[in-house]
């Protein structure tokens, strides 16, 4: 269904007595378009109400003197209409909830996206539509999502009833509608993350991992796995009365580490038979999957002389740099020679490690296996496998006692698996909610601001445990290079934005300085040295500057006038907004290390005065 | 409906009546035109009634003395020994719970902590509790701003609690509260920052008591049964009964601005909606 002129459908809803309403629209634009179409539609109406909403925002234009002159003033006045999304700014926002509240609006045209604790109710909700726009097409609404905006339709005190109306649209689904307004409320699913903030503050709480670790499994995500610990210990404790049982029974004066050691040689043994290789390609692959590694140079084909320095293995297949320095991608079996060397995967390294293979490549090859090794090798395995299983039984046992305590240990081999995969599983749990620390404290500890095996924050670490920021090791990395008071205030101000504006937003196309542009190309270098090591250690990558922030930034900070900044940039006041206070805030949080850092600390502080002015607050 | 209405819905009602008795204008098809008389009758009677019951009642309540709701007072009175987890949806009288906690608390000399995801919020209830009990008795604490912070009742974002609470754990001051109230505390969901919410509850001294009110979540007892095994505190849940503070009803207009209710007395989508709806997927589809 083609969607209803917005005037044609507040005149709809008023003859039904459904006004005021709040009509949820898929974008911004749309909201301000409806808005000022609406306006104009009814700007003839006898309203006496007009007046009163002139008074209405006059009387916030002292507190916010930036809604004095917005563009939809006379559009609200007259039209009794309005929109409201993050586009604008929040004081904007305020002044049109407050005035919503106060009976004087006829509609606000929003988004789906009206922030939390927002309250506006209105006798009437109108959805046009059960989908929501996100970055790249349509998705379906959920049931939250629509009791949120459901849950301002009538107004308590105001109201007998609340109404949801649904109009005309493409994207209408009533039958959608109808079934999510049935639905039971979402579930509340735990988010929890780990992050460089908490970890160093908690271990510097608490001087060990392990106490760390303990709260890490409070979550209330982990509380299912936790559950599932339980239940596996307890199961596990059964399960060793019931095999201490069955050995008393059988007069086997073992104990249960016997038994489990017992089980672990006989599958291994039985692992060992499995795997043994049969054809020379399998022996072949199973050396080169051993041997292939990160930092090592490795021959494509026979002839030794196209070379690639190894930098990833994955499945079978391996990612390396050519001596002419582009990137090769190739099947282990395409490897020829491997040599043993390991190099750091560090510019400077590189080039030295090819040098190297030229110089004296063939003395560093590692030998290949010959095929009639490898029986012999795992025979042998097999043969010390069956001595180790013979010596489980106590050697001062007489012969009778052997016999029937090695039957007995036979007979408990699938408990005895019941334990080892118990054991297994409660270990993978545990692992999966410490693992994203433990990756985080080697990459802290790689840089220097907690001693992994101490388990303690450094010096470094503690003022960086004060930075409560998204990023902070790019910023502890910037102060410890003397980045920061390298620069001034307005440079200082841009390379924060460019690191807490939202990665994908465009914040208008200033001109950047060339002397900006160094500073970021600085800040980048640092970025990636970050990235590197995260990457290396499993943490996903950062994400990128973005440098329209930066530009937008040091204008801002350098005093030019928000309403020139806003034409300048063409970006929606609302983003620039939120871009520039968080990043005024970030600042305040560099300024704050006084006593580590007390000349980048006062630049910060000059820099957020210079980001923290009106009407940015 | 109340004899104040009575002129207003009866006019509109009239209008609506006036378009339901054009048997022509509610088929979408033909095949209702082959039904008989007699049961075509039938089906506008219907179609009235429920066109009545969809707008009957629009309107004003008499303006009443404010009373607390039953679930209110419940909550209040459960602070006294343990935690509240308080679910209702916006606008249902969450904030007067904690107020009136934090009221009786400041009466006895003893000092609180209100914290809000959006600074925004924040700003906001600062105002709000200022007018309340007096800005000496309130203080404000944001990523950018600080003032009173000495006072009984500190308000702001979840953010600058947890770090206090960090610090606290470093060997700083102690956090200085009786209670702490979360407000929008389904926050703990939020992709970016929910951690920070987990944190707080983990983190806070059971000794203080928490207060988390929360928009309506399908999970609650499960939320409270975590509260409760992370704290050592027993933590109650206080739901809305009802759901909604006012009553909903849900409609469609449709393109010839006829509104219509978009479910019948059975729960099911009005036949002719669903006709609507199902022309409007053929269509989709033919396009794909």
């Amino acid at each position: 269904m083609p969607e209803m002129p917005p005037a044609t459908l507040l005149t709809a809803l008023g003859t039904y007595n459904l006004l005021p309403a709040i009509v949820f629209l898929p974008s911004r634009r749309r909201c301000d378009q409806a808005a000022s179409e609406a306006a104009f539609m009814r700007r003839d109406t006898n309203d006496q109400r007009r007046d009163q909403r002139r008074d209405f925002i006059r009387s916030f234009v002292e507190q916010y003197p930036e809604i004095r002159n917005h563009r939809h003033f006379e559009t609200i006045v007259r039209g009794g209409v309005a929109a409201h999304h993050a586009g604008h700014m929040p004081a904007w926002k305020l002044v049109i909830e407050k005035m919503m509240s106060a009976g004087l609006l006829d509609a606000i045209f929003a988004t789906a996206t009206v922030a939390a604790g927002v309250d506006f109710p209105a006798r009437t909700v109108v959805l046009t539509g059960a989908e929501a726009r996100t970055g790249n097409g349509w998705r379906q609404l959920t049931a939250s999502e629509l009791q949120q905006m459901t849950g301002r339709a009538g107004r308590r005190g105001r109201d007998n009833v609340g109404f949801i109306v649904a109009a005309p649209g493409m994207h209408q689904d009533p039958e959608r509608i109808a079934s999510l307004l049935r639905a039971s409320p979402d579930p509340l699913v735990s988010q929890f993350r780990a992050t460089y903030n908490t970890l160093l503050n908690l271990l510097d709480a608490y001087g060990n991992f392990a106490q760390v670790r303990e709260i890490a499994e409070k979550s209330f995500a982990h509380r299912e796995a936790a559950r599932q610990i339980t239940a596996l210990e307890r199961a596990t404790v059964e399960t060793e009365e019931r095999i201490k049982a069955k050995l008393r029974a059988a007069n086997c004066d073992l104990s249960i580490e016997t038994v489990r050691g017992f089980e672990r040689l006989i599958s291994a043994r039985a692992q060992l038979l499995d795997s043994k290789p049969q054809t020379r390609a399998e022996v072949l692959h199973r050396w080169l999957d051993e041997v292939v590694q990160v930092g090592r140079v490795v021959a494509i084909g026979r002839s030794g002389k196209r070379l690639v320095l190894v930098t990833e293995k994955r499945d079978g297949n391996v990612r390396g740099i050519r001596e002419d320095g582009r990137s090769a991608s190739f099947a282990l079996e395409r490897i020829g020679r491997v040599y043993s060397p390991v190099y750091r995967l560090k510019e400077e390294f590189i080039e030295a490690a090819f040098e190297e293979m030229r110089r004296r490549g063939r003395e560093l090859v590692i030998a290949e296996p010959r095929l009639r090794d490898v029986p012999e090798e795992e025979s042998e395995a097999l043969s010390l496998f069956d001595e180790l299983i013979e010596k489980t039984i106590p050697t001062d046992f007489d012969q009778q006692k052997r016999t029937s305590c090695t039957e007995t240990l036979w007979g408990l081999l699938s408990d005895a698996e019941d334990l080892e995969r118990a054991t297994r599983r409660t270990e993978n749990m545990r692992a999966e909610v410490w693992q994203p620390f433990a990756q985080r404290a080697r990459v802290l500890s790689s840089f220097g601001y907690l001693n992994f095996a101490t388990e303690k924050v450094t010096e470094r670490g503690k003022w960086l445990a004060d930075l409560h920021i998204d990023r902070p090791l790019i910023i502890g990395e910037a102060l410890q290079s003397g980045l920061f008071i390298s620069l001034d205030f307005i440079r200082i101000a841009a390379i924060v934005a460019a690191l807490t504006a939202d990665e994908e937003r465009e914040y208008g196309a200033l001109e950047l300085e060339d002397a900006l542009v160094n500073s970021l190309a600085q800040f980048e270098e640092i970025g990636f040295r970050v990235s590197s090591e995260e990457w290396k250690f499993g943490v996903e990558p950062t994400p990128e500057l973005n440098f329209s922030a930066a530009a937008t930034a040091a204008r801002w900070a350098d005093g030019t006038e928000w309403a020139t900044l806003v034409r300048e940039t063409r970006a929606e006041e609302g983003d620039l907004f939120r871009m520039l206070s968080r990043t005024g805030e970030a600042l305040l949080q560099v300024a704050g290390l006084r006593k580590a850092h007390p000349e980048a600390a006062r630049i910060a502080a000059v820099a957020a005065d210079a980001i923290l002015r009106e009407p940015v607050r | 409906m109340r004899p104040g209405d009575k002129t207003r819905g009866g006019r509109r009602g009239k209008r609506f009546d006036d378009k339901g008795h054009n048997p022509r204008r509610h088929s979408p098809s033909g095949s209702h035109i082959q039904q008989s008389d007699a049961l075509k009758d039938t089906r506008i009677q219907v179609r009235l009634r429920e066109a009545r019951q969809l707008l009957g009642g629009i309107g004003n309540p008499r303006p009443q003395p404010f009373k607390p709701d039953a679930f209110q007072l419940e909550a209040l009175a459960a602070l006294e020994f343990e935690d509240v987890l308080v679910t209702a949806p916006t606008g249902s009288g969450k904030t007067w719970i904690a107020r009136e906690e934090i009221r009786r608390l400041l009466a006895a000399g003893r000092r609180a902590w209100y914290t809000t995801p959006l600074k925004a919020l924040t700003n906001s209830k600062y105002q709000e509790f200022s007018d309340e009990f007096g800005a000496a008795q309130v203080g404000i604490l944001t990523g950018d701003r600080k003032e009173n912070t000495d006072a009984p009742l500190i308000v702001g974002t979840t953010e600058i609690f947890r770090n206090q609470l960090f610090d606290s754990l470093r060997g700083g001051n102690d956090v200085n509260a009786d209670l702490v109230v979360l407000d929008e505390a389904h926050y703990l969901a939020d992709e970016d920052r929910g951690h920070v919410w987990e944190e707080a509850i983990i983190l806070t001294p059971p000794r203080i008591r928490l207060l988390l009110l929360s928009a309506t979540i399908g999970n609650a007892d499960q939320f409270a049964g975590w509260i409760e095994e992370v704290r050592g505190v027993r933590c109650g849940v206080i739901r809305r009964p009802g759901v909604r503070p006012v009553p909903l009803r849900a409609a469609m207009l449709l393109p010839d601005k006829r509104l219509l209710p978009l479910v019948n007395e059975y729960g099911k989508l009005s036949p002719e909606i669903a006709a609507l709806a199902g022309s409007q997927k053929e269509k989709g589809k033919r396009q794909r």
